[in-house]
C-alpha cells in the first residue's frame, strides 16, 4: 500500500502535465477515487497532513508591503464581503511595480508573467481537504473583529505565507467557545 | 496516548515516510495549466444576478443569470489555460418580465449547458476535408471574415438579377431579424429562409384571416372558466408555455371557490391532456369539424346571442345557415366523438363564460390545418372570448422603428426545389441555427440540395447535420455571452422588448453573429455598408431602443444614456399599458369562404393502417435541445421513457397484434422506415402511433449523436396548401414486429397499474 501510494503520487504528478487545479494533487482528480488521486493522498487526508511550507512561484514579501503602509484588504479585497479573501492578479501588482522596485529579481518575474499575459500560479497555503466538508467563510470572521493574524500569523514579521496555525477542528472550536460563537456542526460543516 | 505505535500511527509514519520525496514534485507550478490574467475583477464567492433573455424557444422569456467568480478553461492566443472570470452558474426567470414573471421551464434551465457544452465550436473553422466529413482546421477571425466577405463580394459583382445569396435561420424576432433583413437587402434577389420543424404559419395565417393579426394568440387562462384545447400542448411545448403555465395555475388554484374546467381534444395524451378534466379523442385532422359541431349546438339551441357569431364566423361556409352540415350526429360520424358528448360539451362551454378554445400542434399540421384553425377561431368568436377577459387576444408590439425583417421569407422546401431543379440556384448560403437536414422530410432532399451550393458558411455554435456541410464556420457567442434582445409574439398583454447585455465574457474564441455581419458589411461597403451603418450590434440596439424612451413604460429616464443603462439593468422595456391589440374587423379572405375539409393522409388506409403522430417532446422540442445532457436525463413526463426513441401504441391495439412492451417495431411509411421499441399506452387512440421528435441525430455532439431514431425522415412531404406549411401529422404508416426486444428504458419502470377500464371497455 505504501509503495502504491508513492507510485500514485508520481503518476499523478509527472504523468499528466495539465492538471485542472493547483490543488489537484491533494484534493481531486479522477485517477484513484473521485476524492483522491492516490492512496497516499487519501492517507494524508485521513491524518490531516497539510504541507506547511508551500513552494510559491514568487517569494512574495508580505512584511515589506505592510511596512510601507499597505493594508491586508488592499490586495485581499474580498475578505469582508465573501467567503474567500481572494488574491489579486498580476495586473494589480503591476499598477505599482511598473515603477517601484523594477530591478528586484522577484519583481522581474512578475513582470515576465504579466508580459506573457499570464497570471501568477500561486499555490494555496490555507485550505481544507474536501472530505473534511468544511465551508469556511472569511466575511463573518472579519465582521466579528477577528484579527487576520489569529489564523494567518503576524505577517508583519514574516515574508512568505506559511501555514503555521494547525487549523484543526480543535483550533477552530476553542476560539469559537472563547468568543461564544456558535459551535453547531453545520456552522462550519455542510 | 498510551501506545506509541498503534495501527493509526503505523500507517501515518509509513505513509508519510514513503512519499515525502514524491510529494515534493507536486507543488511545482510548471506542472500546472497556465493561468491567464483575469479580464474582470470580481469579489470571490459573491454572486451577482444579471438580466438575460432566453432563446431556447420562441417565447422570449426574461432571465436572471447568477454570475459568480470561477475558473474556466479557455483558449487565449492559441493557448489553453485557466482564467478567473465571472461565470453564469444558474438561470432563473426575471420576476419583472411580463411573459414569464420569474418562472422558467426546463429548456430555459438547461440553457447553461449551451454555454458550457464541451461540443461548442471554440474558434473559426475552415473545411479541410471533403464536405460533410467534419474535417476542419482552425483559422483566425481576420482570415474567416475576409473569406466570407470575399465570397459575398463576388456575388454582388456578378451581373445577375439574382445574387443567389440565401440566409437560413431559425425564426428570429427583434433586432437580429432586422439586421439579417437589412444585410440581405444589400444583395438583390437574396432570400431569407426561416426554418423550424414545428412552424406556426398555419395558425398565424388563420389569425390574420379571422382577427387581422399574423401572430400567435395569447390566452388569458388565469380568468377563464372553461377551456377546450384542440391538440395544443400548451403546458409543455406549445406557444409560450411558461406564461400559459402561470395562467393555468391561477385558473385552477388561484381563485378560491372557483376552478375552471379543461377539456383536451387530441389523439395522444400529452402532459396538458394529463392535466385535463376530460380527455376527448377526435380522429386526427377532424378537430375543426368537432369545433363546428360545438358551434352548431350553440347556434341551434340558441345558447349564444344571435350576433355573437361575430366576424370570424363569416369566413366559414354554412355559418349563416347555422352550420347545418355539422349537426352532432354528422360530426360523430366524421370525428368519432359521440353526439351526446358534443351536445354536453357545447352546453357546458356556453354556460361557463368566459370560455375559450385553443388550437395548436397536430390539428394544424394537416392538409386541412387552416380550416381547422379558422373553425376554432369562429368558435371563439361565438362564445365571445375574442379580446375579452378570460379569452384570446394578441400581444401588442413595442413602438420601435423596425421590428421584423423587411424581407418576406421563403421556405426550405422552395429553396431546396429551386436548387435541385436549377430554377433558383444558390451561390452562397449563410446558416444560423437552423437544422433542416435533420428536421425536414427525406422527400424534400435538403441535404442533396445543400451539397450543390458552392459556398456555405455557418454561424452556429455546434456542428449539426446541416452545419457539417459548411465550408466556413464562424461560431457565435452563446446567448449568455452576447448582446441579446427579443420581442415576444405572445404570452402577455403588454408590449415587450427584452434586452440584455452579455452576462459573462466569452469562454472561447467566438464572435457574435450580428457583429460579424456588421463587420462584413463594412468590409463590403456600398449597399451593404449603407444598410448597416453601425459599428457594433450594441450601437444598433441602442439606436433601436431609444424611441421607446418617449412612451410610458417600465423605464423612464430623462437622457438617452440613462434610458439605455436602465433598460439594460431591467432586462428590457415593457409598456405601462396592459391592453391587447384591437382585433380588426376588415380581414381579407383571398380565396373565398373556407370549408372545413376532410384531412388527406399520405398512404392508403388498407396498406398503412396507422396514423403517425410525431410530437414535440418536452425534452428536445424539435431536436435542437438533444445535445443538452440535462434534457437527455429528463424522462418523458407521462411514460418515464428516456434515452432513446419509442413508438407509443394503444394497449388494446398492441394486444390484438401480439405486441408486448419493448418489442422492437419497424414503422414504415411510403417514404421510409425506422426501428424503435413499442411503448404500450392507454392514452393514445387505437389507430394512431406516436413517436417523439428530437432523437436520432447523426451529427450533433457527444450527447445527441447515434441515439434513437428520427421520425421526421419517414414523413410524407404533405403540406397545408394555403401556407405551404408541412403537414407533419398527415402520414400513414404500417408497423411490423421484428421478433426481438428493443432498448426501452423506463425510468419509473412503467405504469404501476394498467388502468383496467381501458382494457375492458
Amino acid at each position: 500500500m505504501i509503495v502504491g501510494g508513492g507510485l500514485g503520487v508520481f503518476v499523478s504528478c509527472s504523468g499528466s502535465k495539465r492538471q485542472p487545479s493547483p490543488l489537484s494533487s491533494y484534493v481531486t482528480s479522477g485517477q484513484f477515487t473521485t476524492a483522491h488521486p492516490s492512496v497516499l493522498s487519501a492517507a494524508r487526508d485521513y491524518f490531516d497532513i497539510y504541507p506547511t511550507h508551500v513552494r510559491q512561484p514568487i517569494a512574495f514579501n508580505h512584511q515589506i508591503h505592510l511596512k510601507n503602509g499597505m493594508q491586508c484588504t488592499d490586495c485581499h479585497k474580498g475578505v469582508a464581503q465573501g467567503p474567500d479573501a481572494g488574491i489579486p492578479s498580476d495586473k494589480f501588482c503591476m499598477t505599482c511595480h511598473q515603477v517601484i522596485a523594477t530591478d528586484k529579481p522577484e519583481i522581474k518575474k512578475i513582470a515576465a508573467y504579466y508580459k506573457k499575459g499570464e497570471d501568477i500560479p500561486w499555490q494555496p497555503v490555507f485550505w481544507f481537504y474536501q472530505s473534511a466538508h468544511v465551508k469556511f467563510q472569511h466575511a463573518p470572521h472579519i465582521r466579528a473583529g477577528v484579527d487576520c493574524a489569529t489564523c494567518h500569523g503576524d505577517m508583519r514579521k514574516r515574508t512568505v505565507a506559511v501555514r503555521k496555525a494547525g487549523l484543526t477542528m480543535g483550533f477552530c472550536v476553542s476560539c469559537h467557545r472563547l468568543h461564544k460563537a456558535p459551535t453547531d456542526c453545520t456552522t462550519c460543516h455542510f | 496516548m498510551k501506545e506509541l505505535m498503534d495501527r493509526r500511527n503505523f500507517l501515518k509514519f509509513s505513509a508519510v515516510g514513503g512519499a515525502t520525496v514524491a510529494l515534493d514534485a507536486c507543488g511545482k507550478p510548471e506542472h500546472h495549466l497556465i493561468r491567464f490574467i483575469p479580464e474582470e475583477e470580481l469579489t470571490p464567492g459573491v454572486a451577482v444576478w444579471k438580466p438575460g433573455v432566453c432563446t431556447q424557444c420562441g417565447a422570449g422569456c426574461g432571465l436572471e443569470v447568477r454570475v459568480m467568480e470561477g475558473e474556466a478553461e479557455v483558449t487565449r492566443q492559441g493557448q489553453v489555460g485557466l482564467i478567473k472570470m465571472g461565470l453564469a452558474k444558474k438561470l432563473e426567470g426575471n420576476p419583472n418580465h411580463p411573459v414569464n414573471q420569474g418562472k422558467l421551464c426546463a429548456w430555459g434551465q438547461a440553457g447553461l449547458q449551451v454555454t458550457y457544452n464541451p461540443d461548442r465550436i471554440r474558434f473559426p473553422l475552415k473545411r479541410s476535408g471533403p464536405r460533410g466529413s467534419g474535417e476542419y482546421q482552425e483559422i483566425s477571425w481576420e482570415d474567416a471574415t475576409k473569406e466570407l466577405a470575399s465570397h459575398l463580394a463576388s456575388l454582388n459583382s456578378q451581373e445577375k438579377k439574382d445574387s443567389a445569396l440565401a440566409f437560413m435561420t431559425r425564426p428570429l424576432r427583434g433586432q437580429r431579424a432586422v439586421l439579417i433583413g437589412r444585410f440581405l437587402s444589400a444583395f438583390s434577389g437574396s432570400r431569407l429562409v426561416n426554418f423550424e420543424f414545428f412552424e406556426e404559419a398555419v395558425l398565424r395565417r388563420a389569425n390574420a384571416l379571422s382577427f387581422g393579426h399574423y401572430q400567435l394568440p395569447t390566452f388569458d387562462l388565469a380568468n377563464a372558466n372553461y377551456v377546450v384545447s384542440f391538440g395544443a400542448d400548451f403546458l409543455a411545448t406549445w406557444n409560450s408555455p411558461v406564461a400559459q403555465n402561470l395562467g393555468y395555475g391561477t385558473m385552477r388554484q388561484g381563485r378560491p371557490g372557483q376552478r375552471a374546467k379543461l377539456v383536451q381534444v387530441e389523439s395522444r395524451m400529452s402532459s396538458t391532456g394529463a392535466n385535463a378534466d376530460e380527455w376527448v379523442y377526435a380522429r386526427l385532422g377532424t378537430e375543426g369539424i368537432l369545433a363546428l359541431g360545438l358551434a352548431n349546438v350553440m347556434l341551434s339551441e340558441k345558447l349564444r346571442p344571435a350576433e355573437a357569431a361575430g366576424q370570424a364566423g363569416t369566413l366559414l361556409e354554412g355559418w349563416s345557415k347555422g352550420l347545418s352540415d355539422y349537426a352532432p350526429e354528422n360530426v360523430e360520424k366524421m370525428t368519432g366523438v359521440e353526439a351526446a358528448k358534443i351536445r354536453r360539451l357545447a352546453r357546458e362551454m356556453a354556460a361557463h363564460s368566459p370560455a375559450v378554445a385553443v388550437i395548436g400542434g397536430a390539428p394544424l399540421a394537416q392538409t386541412n390545418g387552416l380550416s381547422n384553425a379558422l373553425a376554432v377561431n369562429a368558435l371563439n368568436a361565438l362564445v365571445g372570448s375574442v379580446e375579452k377577459t378570460g379569452g384570446v387576444s394578441f400581444t401588442p408590439q413595442p413602438p420601435m422603428a423596425e421590428l421584423t425583417p423587411s424581407k418576406a421569407g421563403t421556405s426550405v422546401q422552395e429553396l431546396s426545389d429551386g436548387i435541385l431543379k436549377g430554377s433558383a440556384p444558390v451561390e452562397a448560403l449563410l446558416l444560423y441555427g437552423a437544422n433542416p437536414v435533420f428536421a425536414s422530410p427525406a422527400a424534400w432532399r435538403v441535404r442533396e440540395a445543400l451539397e450543390k451550393v458552392p459556398f456555405i458558411a455557418s454561424f452556429g455554435s455546434f456542428v449539426d447535420e446541416t452545419s457539417i456541410l459548411a465550408d466556413l464556420i464562424l461560431p457565435d457567442h452563446s446567448y449568455l455571452e452576447s448582446w441579446i434582445d427579443n420581442v415576444p409574439e405572445s404570452g402577455t398583454k403588454q408590449a415587450v422588448a427584452s434586452l440584455a447585455p452579455p452576462a459573462m465574457l466569452p469562454l472561447h474564441h467566438t464572435r457574435a453573429m450580428p457583429d460579424v455581419l456588421l463587420d462584413v458589411a463594412q468590409k463590403l461597403g456600398g449597399e451593404a455598408g449603407k444598410a448597416l451603418p453601425w459599428k457594433t450590434y450594441e450601437e444598433m440596439l441602442q439606436a433601436a431602443f431609444d424611441p421607446l424612451r418617449n412612451h410610458s413604460g417600465s423605464v423612464s429616464a430623462k437622457s438617452s444614456d440613462d434610458f439605455w443603462s436602465e433598460v439594460q439593468a431591467k432586462g428590457g422595456w415593457w409598456s405601462a399599458e396592459v391592453k391587447s391589440l384591437p382585433v380588426t374587423k376588415t380581414a381579407k379572405l383571398p380565396s373565398g369562404p373556407a370549408k372545413v375539409t376532410e384531412p388527406q393522409f399520405d398512404g392508403s388506409a388498407q396498406e398503412y393502417p396507422f396514423n403517425l403522430l410525431p410530437y414535440a417532446s418536452q425534452q428536445f422540442g424539435d431536436g435542437s435541445h438533444a445535445n443538452l445532457p440535462w434534457m437527455q436525463e429528463m424522462p418523458d413526463v407521462l411514460s418515464s421513457a428516456m434515452w432513446s426513441t419509442w413508438v407509443e401504441i394503444n394497449i388494446q391495439t398492441a394486444e390484438r397484434l401480439g405486441i408486448e412492451q419493448g418489442d422492437l417495431l419497424e414503422v414504415a411509411s411510403q417514404h421510409g422506415k425506422l426501428q424503435a421499441p413499442a411503448l404500450l399506452s392507454p392514452g393514445i387512440a387505437p389507430d394512431v402511433v406516436a413517436i417523439p421528435v428530437g432523437q436520432g441525430h447523426e451529427n450533433y455532439g457527444r450527447y445527441a449523436s447515434q441515439r434513437g431514431a428520427n421520425p421526421i425522415k419517414i414523413l410524407a412531404a404533405q403540406t397545408e396548401p394555403e401556407t405551404g406549411q408541412l403537414a407533419w401529422a398527415a402520414t400513414r404508416v404500417k408497423i411490423t414486429r421484428l421478433g426481438k426486444k428493443g432498448k426501452l428504458i423506463l425510468f419509473a419502470g412503467g405504469l404501476r397499474e394498467w388502468p383496467r377500464e381501458f382494457r375492458h371497455r
